[in-house]
């Protein structure tokens, strides 16, 4: 708890919420202090000015008059009025000593709790002195009760701040901790765990559910890994328990002949592991992405030719037959050689399942100008349901399960149309099956 | 079909080298069974010499491959083969023979310790070393050949690999033509092919050719006397650089076939079981 980043952040913003309070009381004192000063002399100095005002229009006796009346009124200003040479003549203030214009006079120095008294000191047309004061304790215990609020102003923000960042951060910490426990929860093997929905929708919350759909995603990928290892092992252990048998069978074989012909089949065994291991490989390093960057202008419609040309006599002797079909050139940006292994696989896909005398045709077109590429057989075709599968890797019709190829070809297939950003589809071609690659609209 | 002797001790050797090694001992030792593994008649003479290299003659080869087992192997397949061969088993040593003596082909395996082959490669290629260099690889992706090739190699197999191919390939790189790029005609016995005017004549007789056919023969003939593999001709003729699991290329050639050699009593295009196809005077 104590390490925990939201109470480090809450306490930080304490203090710095705290000092604020401090300063901006530190200033407001400063300036109530000063107001409060200024109006203080500006009383005193209206109070000297009435009475220097009284002389003139009631002369001595009526400032003398007046300073007695006033000396007597509670709570108000001090009053002395002095001869020239300093000699008291009425007031409390009359006996103090003050030099002309401000001053701070000490009362009764002698004692601890002397008042200290502001005193303006002015002279009366008659040279006569006129001293007007007040206690200066009296702005004081204004300025103490300001400071008294203040601090505990500043209490109550340091508690507030305090209390609020230790419940914030309990529960920020609370919900951080069940996403750690999650993880660990994962490290540990547990992968079925997800962190648990948060009430509300903010970023913690948006937090939690990107991390749950991370996981889902990690958990797909697992899936189709353990998936693609379930099926190497299932495939490649046919075609590897053939091989050891025919190995077997070459120490067995008493006739030269009979060793050589086991020999020569395990070779084509091996060859056909090996071309499951290329095949698989190439999907991967299709699927990692890093061909992009030999990618260049690309004539489909000439790779199609290419590749038909030089199918057509294999077709033709199987009493199949191989067709183009293609208007002027279609370009698109790609890798050549994966587009080339592509539309090899498509073609001898088509062949191989649409059967005897199947009549295959590569088709190159644009779809609202986009180029597209089908390949499409007359063969007995594919359920609708079972079209999609078969991009999956290893996936074969329990119908093809006789005739031979790894079923990694439409997986290649699929795997070269997604680095392209295109996409690669089945449809139904009635009766046949027509294989679709679409590319993005140039530009 | 090549007679005996002109292709199967290669395979023989590659495969059943004990029988090689009894033949060797005793000559004539594999004349009984009467068949040899191939179901072919069993060569009269076992150590006749050998096909591949009745033309080429026999070559000093340098190997570079750190893997014991498989470069003791490739050393007496090669050897068997009639080929002498240097072994180095690190990149120190390789470079060190490349420099230092003057060989028909290197074949340079690409992984090896401490020092990269690309690396002995582009060194070699800076000391203007203009040997051809055969890369072997256990990487086999597309970038992967590509690097290999730019680096200054001029062929590029990827393993696991039947020796007929390295064979093959170690023999099309030995005997590449230097003026190839001027060389307008290509002339093997009495076939004529101008590759100008991209026509052809057998016994001065026009033979028409579909102009992939026509490619494929150009590469045949290019190699004359030599075997071509079907992976060689896939990647010469058509730019593939995968193996389509139809054989495309057996029927190429057998079209190829009817239109060259029919009418004719010397066939010119042969098939070497198990390893390719030759274009040869008979």
């Amino acid at each position: 708890m104590f390490r925990s980043s939201s109470l480090r952040l809450a306490a930080l913003y304490t203090a710095g919420f705290a000092l604020s309070v401090v300063a901006l009381g530190a200033i407001s004192l400063i300036t109530t202090e000063a107001a409060l000063r200024r109006m203080f002399d500006d009383r005193i100095a209206a109070e000297s000015a009435s009475l220097i005002q009284e002389y003139r229009t009631e002369g001595r006796e009526g400032v003398v008059q007046a300073v007695r009346e006033r000396d007597r009124t509670p709570g108000a200003l001090d009053y002395g009025l002095q001869g020239a040479d300093g000699r008291a003549i009425a007031g409390r203030l009359a006996g103090a000593r003050a030099p002309a214009g401000w001053s701070v006079l000490s009362m009764g120095a002698a004692r601890e709790d002397a008042e200290r008294t502001r005193v303006l000191a002015a002279r009366l047309p008659n040279g006569e002195r006129l001293l007007v004061g007040d206690d200066v304790d009296r702005t004081e215990a204004l300025n103490d009760e300001l400071v008294r609020r203040l601090a505990l102003a500043f209490v109550g923000v340091v508690l507030l701040g305090v209390a609020g960042g230790w419940g914030l951060s309990r529960g920020v910490h609370r919900r951080i901790a069940s996403i750690t426990g999650t993880a660990q929860a994962i490290i540990d093997g547990d992968l079925t765990r997800r962190v648990p929905a948060a009430r509300a929708a903010d970023d913690l919350g948006s937090l939690a559910a990107t991390l749950n759909r991370m996981l889902d995603r990690i958990g797909v990928l697992m899936e189709s890994v353990r998936q693609v290892s379930n099926d190497i092992a299932h495939d490649l252990r046919t075609p590897l328990t053939r091989l050891r048998a025919r190995l077997e069978a070459s120490l067995r074989a008493g006739d030269r002949a009979e060793r050589v012909e086991a020999i020569e089949g395990a070779l084509a065994d091996l060859d056909a592991i090996l071309g499951t291991f290329a095949a698989l490989l190439r999907i991967a390093q299709i699927e990692g992405g890093a061909r992009r960057a030999a990618f260049r202008p690309v004539d489909l419609a000439e790779l199609s030719r290419t590749v038909v040309e030089a199918f057509a006599p294999s077709a033709e002797d199987a009493g199949q037959s191989l067709q183009l079909r293609a208007e002027g050139p279609l370009l698109a940006e790609g890798d050549p050689e994966l587009l080339t292994q592509m539309l090899v696989n498509l073609v001898e896909n088509g062949l191989r399942h649409a059967g005897p005398n199947a009549r295959v045709e590569v088709r190159c077109k644009r779809a609202g100008g986009a180029p597209v590429i089908s390949v499409v057989d007359d063969g007995p075709g594919v359920p609708a349901a079972e079209r999609e599968r078969l991009f999956d890797r290893f996936h074969r019709l329990e119908t093809s399960r006789s005739t031979p190829g790894s079923g990694l070809g439409l997986a290649l297939v699929a795997a070269v149309a997604r680095l392209h950003g295109a996409e690669a589809s089945l449809d139904d071609a009635a009766p046949g099956l027509a294989c679709l690659v679409t590319f993005q609209t140039p530009g | 079909m090549l007679r005996l002797q002109t292709c199967i001790p290669a395979l023989v050797a590659e495969r059943l080298p004990t029988c090689r090694e009894r033949a060797r001992r005793l000559p004539g030792a594999c004349q009984k069974p009467a068949k040899t593994c191939h179901g072919l008649p069993a060569p009269s003479t076992p150590l006749a010499p050998f096909a591949w290299r009745g033309e080429s003659g026999a070559m000093k080869l340098l190997l570079v491959e750190d893997d014991a087992q498989a470069a003791a192997f490739l050393k007496r397949a090669l050897a068997e083969a009639g080929h002498t061969v240097d072994l180095a088993a690190s990149g120190r040593d390789g470079l060190l023979l490349a420099a230092g003596e003057a060989y028909d082909v290197i074949i340079l395996d690409r992984m090896l310790p401490h020092l990269d082959g690309l690396a002995i490669l582009r060194t070699i290629r800076a000391s203007k070393v203009k040997t051809p260099v055969l890369i072997l690889t256990a990487m086999g992706g597309i970038d992967d050949r590509v690097e290999g090739l730019e680096a200054g190699g001029d062929d590029y197999l990827i393993k696991p690999f039947a020796f007929s191919e390295l064979l093959a390939r170690v023999n099309a790189l030995a005997r590449r033509p230097p003026t190839s790029d001027v060389t307008t005609t290509l002339r093997v016995a009495d076939v004529e092919m101008d590759l100008l005017k991209r026509t052809l004549t057998r016994a001065g007789e026009r033979i028409e050719l579909q102009p992939r056919e026509f490619q494929l023969l150009e590469f045949l003939m290019r190699h004359a006397g030599r075997v071509v593999t079907r992976t060689m001709l896939l990647e010469g003729v058509w730019d593939f650089h995968f193996d389509p699991k139809t054989n495309i290329v057996d029927t190429h050639i057998s079209r190829l076939r009817g239109k060259l050699d029919r009418g004719h009593s010397r066939e010119l295009i042969h098939t070497v079981r198990g390893a390719g196809y030759c274009l040869r005077e008979p």
